[in-house]
């Protein structure tokens, strides 16, 4: 008997640099239930970027087979994550003089604003995958709905994300040569902050930080809404590679090492330590000074959230120009959210508070399945409740007035 | 006018003429010194040296600002005067920094007409530091591959790696002190085993019995003792040496040429322990040339050079076939290529990434300089 596809199901696969994960999920009364789930080494990508087309799909075809045979159901459609370089966000704005007598605003001019903004070509060879909206602003307050207040500009926004052209035909082709079509393109960084930030922590203000192996990427909510979003190209492969050109190992041990004692600060007291490679001091056994391991280690892991700081700096000040913007607990009272793999490094809280002076925590997904609450698993998990909270229309759909409107009506 | 000398010391470039300035003074008075720059004026500052301003006609005595296509090209047009002063000079030892016009440029050029002439060439580049951004970084690595084809010796001195070997809060001279003292060293080993009077001599030509083969990494190392055990702690300075741990660099030899020097003091004992224990840090198997040199001036002190090399198994000569293409000179020599990705480690060969004109790949820790606490 054929496995027959489910309206309701619901298949995500986010493709990371270091592990490639895949979960399908029915969704009952607005809640995803597990069917299946599906990890698989990634071969073929480097810092987030593809090198080698043929070996990522044949591993992304092994995950797809695995969730279908683990649930016995047939996938038509699939939510892809997108993070790292590739994918680039901008602030679009649109501005209108509000034209009635009486100065009101109506649904036509939000339309219209919103087409206005829309309408600013992305740079060529880039092509837009998603708009995300920003609070709308008018005669300079913000305000939730518009339509029927009184005022004379009204400026609506949207962050914008676009990705090479050539790059989104390749992922799509990937998927699409398994018969498989892409429902949307989910930015990973979003993701991770579906899983683990929760209302509260988007209306006040909240920075999620994203350490892949690859890539760190981060995204910024406040007041409800994205203000931006952004990507480093480092991650925690570059702390195993730091400590193995440091140390003269093999990149295995430094991952081990890394592990096992590696921490996100560095303190004097670990200086004094010898630790044992294997610990049986048997032939082969070596012994390190544990002080270089956290210092290699927490240089770069600073380092990273330093380049995360710098570039939020960098969006803000594009976004607010001419303001003294400055990334504090008052802007974003819920401080920074850690999730991916590298999130579960020693001290990585403290390392937030001593580079970007927020508090920070590690983010746990929730999610009924407890072997997937973990930090890590942040990117597929929050891929689901994204997916099911955003129900993000099919990529590149018709770009007519009627979209615009129902695009109106989805935020 | 160097036929007296059989060692010349070349200064090339900027950073080069600096380095040769800063360390000439320590050297034997058997080494001749030549500076050669673009830029006229680090030329006038130099006593005692022999003076070669290229590209005067390129740059106008300006210096290249970091052009290397106008550094080659100074280069070339004084091949005339070049080829004078490398005549009869057995062994040309080339300084240079790479990153910058004339160095970049011009050190491949350089070296090749020192070894058209004859002499056996050994060549120390520096590389730029990784916060001088992308360009320099791209060019000094473009050149590392031409100046090694055309070089029988080369070794890459890391600025980056020198500065970790201070503490935190020295003064920048001193770190540029640092890095003199160990180019400076290996360079006086070799021309202090060259001089009459050495205790076991070894000449120039024994040293192109090691250097054989452009192309072919090398290891140089330097280390000083005092004190009690002095030859040993030298020894073990020499393998600890930052020139033989820079990303890229050698770690065994087929070949070795160690020089100990040491006051009257030394004891046959203590000089072949030290040699021991180079060799068993690095290698030596197929050949180890020894030098010592009893210099009353070291006191109690003990110094151990070290140079050696890897000698690819020769190519039997392969028969052009008629009208088969002749090799591609771009391509680049394939050790090298591995120079950089040691460097990057596990990314090697991936592209670069920069942010804020870094090349974020290179561990954190080599890019701020830090020193790492040392191994238990």
């Amino acid at each position: 008997m054929t496995p027959k596809p489910l309206p309701s199901l619901i298949a995500v696969i986010d493709i990371g640099t270091h592990k490639t994960v895949s979960l399908l999920g029915q969704v009952i009364d607005g809640k995803a239930r597990m069917l299946s789930f599906s990890e698989r080494r990634t071969d073929g990508v480097v810092k987030g970027t593809v090198t080698d087309l043929e070996k990522l799909s044949q591993c992304v075809h092994e995950v797809v087979n695995d969730i279908e045979r683990g649930s016995n159901r047939a996938v038509e459609q699939v939510y892809l994550s997108l993070s790292g370089p590739a994918a680039e966000g901008e602030r679009v704005k649109g501005i209108i003089a509000v034209p009635a007598h009486d100065g009101k605003v109506t649904a036509k001019d939000v339309a219209d604003a919103v087409s206005s903004a829309k309408r600013l070509e992305p740079p060529a060879g880039r092509a837009t995958l998603l708009y995300m909206r920003q609070p709308t602003i008018l005669d300079g307050r913000a305000v939730s709905n518009p339509v029927g207040m009184a005022g004379r500009r009204l400026e609506v926004s949207f962050w914008r994300v676009t990705m090479e052209e050539g790059n989104m035909r390749m992922r799509v082709g990937m998927v699409n040569g398994m018969s498989i079509r892409v429902r949307d393109f989910i930015l990973a960084s979003h993701a991770a902050a579906c899983a683990t930030a929760g209302e509260a922590d988007k209306q006040g203000g909240v920075l999620v930080i994203d350490i892949g192996a690859g890539t760190t990427d981060w995204i910024l909510y406040y007041k409800e809404h994205i203000l931006c979003a952004g990507s480093i190209p480092v991650g925690g492969e570059h702390m195993t590679n730091d400590l193995s050109v440091a140390l003269r190992i093999s990149r295995e041990t430094a991952e081990d090492l890394k592990v096992r004692f590696g921490s996100a600060v560095h303190r004097d007291a670990d200086v004094n330590q010898t630790i044992w490679k294997d610990g049986d001091k048997g032939v082969g056994d070596q012994q390190f000074n544990r002080g270089t391991i956290t210092k290699v280690i927490s240089l770069r892991y600073q380092e990273t959230l330093e380049f995360v700081r710098k570039d939020v700096l960098r969006h803000l000040e594009h976004i607010f120009p001419g303001h003294a913007v400055k990334i504090d607990q008052q802007m974003l009272p819920s401080g920074v959210i850690l999730t991916g793999g590298s999130a579960n490094l020693a001290d990585a809280p403290e390392a937030v508070q001593v580079v970007l002076g927020l508090p920070a925590r590690v983010g746990i997904p929730s999610f009924e399945n407890e072997s997937l609450r973990k930090p890590e698993y942040a990117g597929v998990v929050g891929l689901m409740a994204a997916a099911i909270i955003d129900a993000p229309p099919v990529v590149r759909r018709p770009r007519g007035f009627i979209a615009v409107l129902k695009d109106l009506f989805r935020f | 006018m160097s036929t007296a000398s059989s060692i010349l010391l070349v200064g090339l470039g900027g950073a080069g003429c600096s380095m040769v300035t800063r360390i000439a003074p320590q050297l034997p008075g058997e080494v001749a010194v030549a500076l050669i720059d673009t830029d006229a004026r680090s030329l006038n500052t130099a006593p005692n040296t022999s003076l070669l301003q290229i590209g005067r006609a390129q740059t106008r005595g300006m210096g290249t600002g970091g052009e290397a296509a106008l550094g080659l090209a100074s280069a070339e047009s004084e091949e005339a005067a070049l080829r004078r002063l490398f005549t009869g000079v057995p062994l040309v030892v080339l300084v240079t920094g790479l990153g910058g016009g004339t160095g970049s440029g011009g050190a491949a050029a350089v070296a090749g007409i020192a070894a058209e002439m004859g002499a056996t060439t050994l060549a120390f580049a520096t590389m730029p530091f990784s916060h001088e951004g992308e360009r320099r970084m791209r060019q000094a690595n473009e050149a590392t591959i031409t100046l090694a084809q055309k070089c029988h010796g080369f070794v890459v001195v890391h600025n980056d790696l020198l500065l970790q070997q201070v503490a935190s809060d020295a003064p920048l001279s001193e770190s540029f002190a640092a890095a003199d003292t160990w180019v400076g060293g290996a360079i006086r080993g070799i021309a202090s085993a060259f001089a009459p009077g050495a205790l076991i001599a070894a000449d120039p030509s024994a040293l192109r019995s090691i250097l054989a083969n452009p192309g072919s990494p090398t290891l140089c190392a330097y280390g000083v003792g005092e004190g009690e055990g002095a030859a040993m702690k030298a020894a073990r300075a020499a393998c600890e040496c930052p020139l033989a741990h820079g990303p890229g660099a050698v770690t065994k030899v087929a070949s070795l040429f160690v020089y100990v020097a040491g006051g009257p003091a030394l004891t046959t004992t203590e000089a072949f322990e030290a040699v021991a224990a180079v060799r068993t840090r690095f290698g030596g198997e197929t050949s180890t040339i020894l030098c010592a040199r009893i210099d009353p001036t070291l006191g109690a002190r003990i110094e151990v050079s070290v140079i050696g090399a890897s000698l690819p198994a020769p190519k039997s000569p392969v028969k052009a076939k008629k009208g088969a293409k002749e090799a591609d000179p771009s391509q680049p020599v394939f050790e090298f290529a591995t120079e950089e990705s040691m460097r990057r480690g596990l990314f090697g060969g991936t592209p670069m990434t920069f942010i804020d004109g870094q090349d974020v790949d290179v561990p954190a820790y080599i890019r701020k300089a830090v020193r790492l606490p040392s191994a238990p």
